[in-house]
């Protein structure tokens, strides 16, 4: 039996959005009729950077809007992705004149409403658009052919906090649309991200998890709607469970001796600091051992999947150049440095 | 000078999407229960959902041309989620702009219905026997696409190209997800599109 906090389950993303708004008021306003969340104060001369996607995935995208990261959020309901008009009218919102970057992760709904409100944005407001898909989730990654078209592709996750922590910081040093383009589709193309569950997550109102775990099992390869993972293996200790989302990363991603990664090791809703920091401590000593740095971490719940018991784990090769835009100011209401 | 290019009587617009806001309403739980036996049962509520936000737009526009109400139902759809409010919205948006006229002629419909079955086949990536929309449309476009095509003729090829859909098995769409459980079940996309033309041949008369 789970309960969640809620007044009616159905308001309970407005809600929420009202009171991000309220709590921040320097930083972000809630645009209710239009259904998104922008800057307090819009950004000048610089190219718009608007993303979104379901919700349940708090703080992602809205806390990650304000200096440095997007400038406007567009959240659907619980796991749904938001309406073309809304992503249409967010772009209108974002465009200062230099054109808008859409963060996209990739699943077929948040594809599909995004494509048609670039394609509004170009015919009906003349606003150029570019597109970043991030698809980082190694456990949907089936090996299929890159260039078929039918093929859904992996997952986009936490890696969607990289790109656009990356190119926010970039479009603040006035970067243009194309150049932008470019650098999130070159990060999103390097990093790769593997979950774990110990507990699925619960629907707000609802009273049983999306699955259900025995004692002795974790979800390996888990997603962040609730869908099933990979496999299920067995419960062990946080180092055992951790090198079970870092070998797979290394295996893949296949970093160099003495290069280094930005890590981010993030709660997906119900995993708490102290579980965290210790999985982070296991990432560091999965790196170390294979002679990799990592660089820069970013640990916390920033990808959540309600109340999800898990980890995931993201890796980033970087180089100097990425590394000074990932420390670069920013200043939103999940992220600030 | 040729029927099909003659303008359809005054209203049609009018009549076309109110006609569909009723019957949608309707329909909606036969759709939505089509949709539960195979795929993921939110398309009624979609339907309810998108009429839902066109009567809004037509409340807060005052359409008077075909093409503003066209807009309307356009603009109904992409204002709701899914992948179904997209592909309709899109197909809508190009019947709304195949004609500047008070009213569209036939031959303007057929071209408006075949860009709108390129949109779909755009976003969707699906084709003719993959058990969505297109099956529907697709003979749809064809028939009015003719020289002497009517919209009775595109409504009665779509009613065909519905029915059709009972023998397949999904490979696009909501339905490619339950496989071999979708042989047997009209595809309620299909469906949906079939009445949309059906509608338009009543309205027109």
């Amino acid at each position: 039996m789970r309960r969640s906090l809620v007044n009616d389950p159905d308001d309970l993303v407005v809600e929420a959005l009202e009171g991000l708004a309220l709590a921040h008021p320097t930083l972000v306003r809630h645009d209710a009729e239009h259904g998104f969340v922008a800057r307090a104060t819009p950004a000048r001369d610089k190219v718009g950077l608007v993303s979104g996607g379901g919700s349940g995935h708090e703080p992602l995208h809205a806390g990650f809007v304000g200096h440095g990261m997007l400038d406007v959020a567009v959240p659907g309901a619980v796991f749904a992705s938001p309406t073309a008009l809304q992503l249409y009218d967010a772009t209108r919102a974002a465009d200062a004149g230099r054109g808008v970057l859409h963060i996209v992760k990739n699943y077929t709904g948040d594809v599909i409403n995004f494509t048609v409100a670039r394609e509004l944005a170009d015919e009906d407001d003349d606003i150029a658009t570019e597109v970043v898909l991030v698809d980082d989730d190694l456990a949907t990654d089936l090996g299929e052919e890159p260039d078929d078209p039918d093929a859904p592709g992996r997952r986009g996750t936490a890696a969607v906090v990289a790109v656009e922590k990356i190119c926010g910081a970039a479009a603040e040093e006035g970067a243009d649309l194309g150049s932008l383009a470019e650098l999130g589709r070159s990060v999103a193309a390097r990093a790769r991200s593997m979950a774990f569950a110990i507990e699925a997550g619960t629907h707000p109102g609802s009273s049983r998890p999306a699955f259900d775990l025995d004692a002795d099992e974790v979800e390996l390869g888990v997603g962040i709607h609730g869908e099933r993972g990979r496999s299920r293996v067995p419960f062990g200790p946080t180092d055992e469970l951790v090198a079970r989302l870092v070998d797979p990363l290394v295996e893949a991603l296949r970093p160099a001796r003495g290069s280094g990664v930005i890590a981010i090791v993030n709660g997906l809703g119900s995993t708490y600091p102290l579980e965290l920091y210790a999985a982070a401590r296991a990432v560091h000593g999965g790196m170390t051992a294979r002679g990799v740095r990592v660089d820069r971490f970013l640990v916390g719940s920033l990808v959540t999947s309600l109340d999800m018991h898990g980890v995931s784990v993201t890796l980033l090769p970087v180089d100097d150049e990425l590394l000074r835009l990932w420390d670069a100011p920013v200043r939103t209401p999940a992220l600030t440095w | 000078m040729n029927a099909r290019d003659t303008a359809l009587d005054a209203g049609f617009g009018e009549r076309w999407t109110r006609a569909m806001t009723t019957a949608f309403a309707t329909e909606a739980d036969r759709l939505g229960e089509l949709d539960r036996l195979a795929g993921d049962g939110d398309f009624g509520r979609n339907l309810t959902s998108a009429f839902g936000r066109v009567q809004q737009e037509v409340d807060a526009a005052g359409p008077t041309t075909y093409a503003a109400w066209l807009t309307c139902v356009s603009r109904g759809f992409l204002g709701t989620g899914g992948t179904s409010g997209p592909l309709f919205g899109m197909f809508f948006r190009e019947l709304a702009r195949c004609s500047t006229g008070d009213e569209p002629t036939v031959a303007e419909l057929g071209r408006g219905l075949s860009a709108g079955l390129a949109t779909v086949q755009r976003y969707g990536k699906a084709q003719v026997g993959h058990k969505t929309m297109v099956d529907a449309l697709a003979p749809a476009v064809d028939a009015l696409g003719a020289t002497d095509g009517t919209l009775r003729g595109a409504a009665e090829a779509a009613d065909e190209g519905a029915r059709s859909t009972a023998d397949i098995i999904a490979k696009r769409g909501r339905a490619s997800y339950v496989g071999e459980a979708s042989r047997g079940v009209l595809d309620p996309g299909a469906v949906a599109m079939a009445m949309v033309l059906a509608l338009a041949a009543d309205s027109a008369s």
